[in-house]
């Protein structure tokens, strides 16, 4: 094996060194990287143990507010893996020569995102060790049973959508990768099912990506329209709106862009691909942010607007906690620094330059976090009859260590999925998609010998 | 997990054709050769368990021990007690938060005081009309939005009005309690409190609870089998709780007898958020003409 | 008593036993005669058209009608006895109550309702309960009970079929899709290699 590692690994191009260097040599900035993904990991892990040993007592979670972080970063991954996608079918769909760089990204957020959220919500669970009575005992009246089923096919599609762009690019990584180990060799293999660029293959190729692209279109919006269905078919208050799909919808799409910018950003510094993710790119994905953003926040005044202009009874109450009370500074911590001062900033040019368009990013990941939270539990406190007769400890919401570990844990299980998938496979497509000459050639001769 | 529950299941059909007979006599035997020595808790009886153990349980516990023995097992409660329809009427205006209901309920569940069943809030509908009692337990929906939402069929309504919970079966999702609007679900977040009790399970007494799973109220289906009212019916020193079939047209709160019809009407009966549209099989007698001023003091009030 | 204070204390004793027996059995003979007597109700059911008349008629063990007898109705019900009539029903001087029986009562399933007149803590007569079966409730429907009606708090094989139909037909087009997207893929593996 040795011998194999130490042959030294040649590029045919420029491309291909700067696209696949990445996948061939380790660093030790990688390597501590993992480390600590996989110490993270390892306490929630404890945390999950002592969850499961004790039951979810060891979470802040009590009766009145009967979810915690786990649903709402649950639907914060949901919404995150919504937009990679989204994002690769469209920009495929509309022949978008600059994003291709930025399909692959998004299609591997999406693959982490989902898993993330898929293993998150088992997490929840009070008896996770009856989790196959949703299968065995299924009631497809329930809202639940839609978003498993719903959660399942996207998970499918959003490996399929990766799969099926990465195809050729495993042929080229089995084909010209040398200096690999054995496994690596072998995994390529195994995974470019023959893939031989012959033009019926191509062709085939071509056919079930766009077919994809189409298909998966249609389920994203399903997958968090779904979700927020969970909501909306209660009566709690912040919930009970029509409102709430297109809101939960648009508030996906907005966090999700801004993701991608952030990992554009850290791939392109840690990668050395300042070449292939160039200005150009933070620059239309600033502009695709300030649109994404004001169509959000045109959602957010309607699903605002109207119970603070009636101020009906609990809904009342709820609306003035989030505007002035308890969960004040952070509901304008979430409007102004994860909403409207990013779309302020992003207007103008400068700041749609890499490390600024980045910073605001974060700051719109860490709203799109928080905005969650804000969803799911005010909510959950304030019910129609008031919280009287129970334990000091129902009446506040402060997560516990272990909610924060595992909450913890589960980023860095999404950080670690996107790290292995780019360590293995090129993070930017190495072949042009455009079918050049040669290869037209090659399938006309071919359907000639054919027919 | 299958074969867990075929096991108890079959140990409970052991109970249903064998034990209800031979163990409920010996259990009464006991109960009557003891009932003058019952103050004394210390003294201890010997019992056959279901599995066909012989044990000793204090002379305080066997009341309660009777009493969990009824309930039906899991897939038979699934069904309800044909051709009858649960309705409970509150008369609001005859509490004074004597709390009876919930003591005697907490005592039959094994439930501990701070996460009960039964609770009476103080409630006050707007500034200038005064405060009163509201005792409340889950309304057994007729359109319940808690059963609609789970995933497994775990919480189901049954032909005679009740809604039910199969703690076997729950997976602990929290669904139901978001969904229910009137905060009536109750979890089992930690193991319970009381320690194992060695009995088989019905979800007709919500015992024994089981950790990770939701709670409620649940109209002593166990009681009602034996024709008997829910534990916190004859409970209360006010006759505040009256209790009865909807097919009937009959409530009755242990002493007095009235048509439900009849009291619904001439007292301006009504359901708590009937917009809501849940249906609620529990009805409120508004709290006009009261019995007894409002107090806080529930020490006081208890003590009645 | 005095006069016989000279006898034994053996003829005391007897005197004090057939005393004894003659008290106690006056007390008997009063009883049965003159203090506690069964009372002999007779009822009947007249009904019109909106009404449904109960008539009692109460005479005692020599015929005569009791006047002033008070007596309850009740329906039997689940778990109680539903009082019915006014609170106080007391016979006229004819010994005869008349009891109005709601007409809208449910009975059982055909209609039969179980009356019970009861004759309680009278001075004069015995206690005593009647039970009489009678058909005049409202027969209820009871819905069929076995069969569950198919809607959103079903149980799963009880869905509603729109929703079944809805759900099923989105989960198999979009199913379709990815197998047949991975038999695709299956097909391109098995394409040999161009040997240009
Ligand atoms: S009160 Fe709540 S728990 Fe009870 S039936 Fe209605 S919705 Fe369900
Ligand atoms: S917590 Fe249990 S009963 Fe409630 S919805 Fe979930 S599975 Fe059903």
């Amino acid at each position: 094996m040795n011998t194999v590692i130490q042959k030294e690994q040649e590029y045919r191009t420029k491309r291909g060194k700067a696209l696949l260097g990445h996948t061939v040599n380790t660093s030790l900035k990688y390597k501590l990287w993992i480390a600590f993904l996989l110490l993270v990991i390892f306490i929630g892990g404890y945390a999950y143990y002592r969850q499961l040993k004790f039951g979810l007592v060891v979470t802040a979670m009590r009766d009145y507010t009967s979810w915690g972080i786990y649903i709402s970063n649950f639907v914060f991954f949901v919404a995150i893996s919504l937009v990679g996608s989204l994002i690769s079918s469209i920009l495929k769909l509309n022949k978008n020569d600059w994003s291709r760089p930025l399909t692959r990204v998004s299609e591997i957020i999406a693959v982490a995102a989902i898993i993330c959220a898929a293993v998150i919500i088992i997490v929840d669970m009070g008896r996770p060790d009856r989790f196959f009575y949703v299968i065995m005992h299924l009631r497809i009246q329930s809202p639940i049973i839609w978003d498993v089923i719903i959660i399942s096919t996207y998970l499918v599609i959003s490996l399929l959508l990766l799969y099926l762009s990465l195809l050729p690019d495993i042929a080229l990584c089995r084909d010209r990768l040398t200096a690999i180990p054995k496994w690596k060799k072998w995994l390529y293999r195994i995974m470019s099912i023959n893939w031989s660029n012959h033009p019926k293959q191509i062709e085939t190729h071509h056919k079930i990506t766009k077919l994809l692209a189409i298909s998966v279109l249609p389920v994203a919006f399903a997958i968090h329209t779904v979700t927020s269905w969970l909501f909306a078919t209660t009566w709690r208050p912040g919930w009970d709106s029509t409102n709430l799909g297109p809101y939960f919808v648009s508030g996906a799409f907005m966090a999700g862009a801004a993701v991608i910018i952030v990992a554009m950003y850290l791939i392109r510094i840690h990668l050395k691909l300042k070449k292939y993710i160039t200005e150009l790119h933070f620059e239309k994905m600033g502009r695709l942010l300030v649109l994404l953003s004001l169509v959000y926040l045109y959602f957010n005044i309607n699903e605002y607007l109207g119970p603070a202009f009636k101020m009906v009874g609990v809904e009342g109450e709820h609306i003035t906690e989030l505007f002035t009370g308890k969960y004040a500074p952070m509901y304008w911590f979430v409007q102004l620094g994860g909403l409207i001062l990013p779309i302020v900033f992003l207007i103008f040019k400068p700041f749609r330059k890499p490390l600024p368009i980045f910073i605001i990013s974060i700051f719109v990941v860490l709203g799109a976090w928080f905005k969650r939270f804000l969803i799911v539990i005010p909510s959950l406190q304030h019910p129609y009859l008031p919280i009287q007769d129970v334990d000091e400890s129902y009446l506040h919401y402060v997560p516990t260590w272990e909610e924060w570990a595992i909450t913890m844990s589960s980023f860095a299980w999404f950080l670690l999925i996107i790290t292995v998938l780019i360590k293995l496979f090129p993070v930017i497509p190495v072949l042009k998609e455009k079918i050049d000459s040669e290869t037209i050639n090659k399938l006309n001769v071919f359907k000639n010998e054919k027919s | 997990m299958e074969n867990d529950n075929s096991n108890t299941d079959s140990r409970r059909w052991f109970l249903k054709t064998i034990s209800s007979g031979g163990i409920l006599a010996a259990t009464g035997l006991a109960l009557g050769t003891f009932t003058s020595c019952k103050e004394k808790s210390a003294e201890k009886t010997t019992l056959l368990t279901t599995d066909g153990k012989l044990v000793q349980v204090p002379n305080s516990e066997i009341e309660a021990m009777e009493h969990l023995h009824q309930g039906a097992p899991p897939m038979e409660a699934r069904e309800g007690i044909s051709g009858k329809k649960w309705v409970m009427v509150v008369d609001l205006s005859k509490c004074k938060n004597a709390r009876k209901c919930v003591d005697l309920c907490d005592k039959h569940h094994n439930l501990t005081p701070d996460r009960p069943y039964i609770k009476v809030y103080e409630m006050k509908d707007n500034e200038k009309s005064s405060p009163y009692w509201m005792p409340k337990k889950c309304f057994h929906c007729d359109n319940p939005p808690c059963v609609k939402v789970c995933p497994v069929g775990a919480t189901y309504k049954r032909t005679d009005g009740i809604v039910l919970i199969d703690n076997e079966r729950c997976i602990g999702c929290r669904f139901c309690m978001a969904a229910c609007p009137y905060s009536a679900r109750v979890f089992n977040w930690g193991d319970p409190p009381e320690g194992k009790l060695d009995l088989p399970y019905s979800p007709e007494t919500s015992l024994p609870s089981k950790v990770g799973t939701v709670a409620k109220c649940d109209f002593c289906p166990d009681m009602l089998r034996q024709n008997k009212l829910p534990h916190c019916v004859p409970a209360c020193p006010n006759g505040v709780i009256y209790f009865g079939d909807e097919i009937d047209d009959t409530v009755t709160n242990g002493e007095e007898t009235v048509r439900l019809s009849t009291l619904l009407k001439d007292k301006a009966g009504y359901r708590y958020l009937e917009e809501l549209g849940t249906k609620p099989r529990v009805y409120y007698l508004p709290p006009v003409d009261r019995l007894f001023p409002f107090e806080k003091n529930t020490e006081e009030n208890s003590e009645s | 008593m005095r006069n016989h204070n000279y006898l034994n204390i053996d003829v005391l004793k007897l005197l004090i036993l057939i005393s004894l027996v003659a008290f106690n059995s006056s007390i008997l003979y009063g009883q049965d005669e003159e203090v506690m007597e069964d009372a002999i109700l007779s009822i009947s059911f007249s009904e019109d058209n909106d009404t449904k008349i109960i008539t009692t008629k109460a005479v005692d063990q020599s015929g005569m009608p009791i006047e002033d007898l008070e007596l309850y109705y009740f329906v039997k019900r689940t778990f109680s006895l539903l009082p019915i009539g006014d609170s106080f029903n007391s016979t006229d001087e004819n010994g005869i109550i008349k009891v109005e029986f709601p007409i809208d009562l449910p009975g059982d399933t055909i209609g039969n309702v179980n009356i019970v007149v009861k004759l309680i803590e009278s001075d004069i007569y015995n206690d005593q309960t009647l039970e009489i079966t009678k058909n005049w409730g409202i027969p209820t429907v009871i819905e069929d009970q076995e069969t569950e009606k198919r809607s959103l708090w079903a149980a799963a094989a009880n869905a509603p079929i729109s929703l079944i139909v809805i759900v099923s037909s989105m989960i198999i087009a979009i199913w379709y899709i990815i197998f047949y997207i991975i038999f695709k893929l299956y097909k391109i593996s098995k394409i040999k290699p161009l040997i240009n």
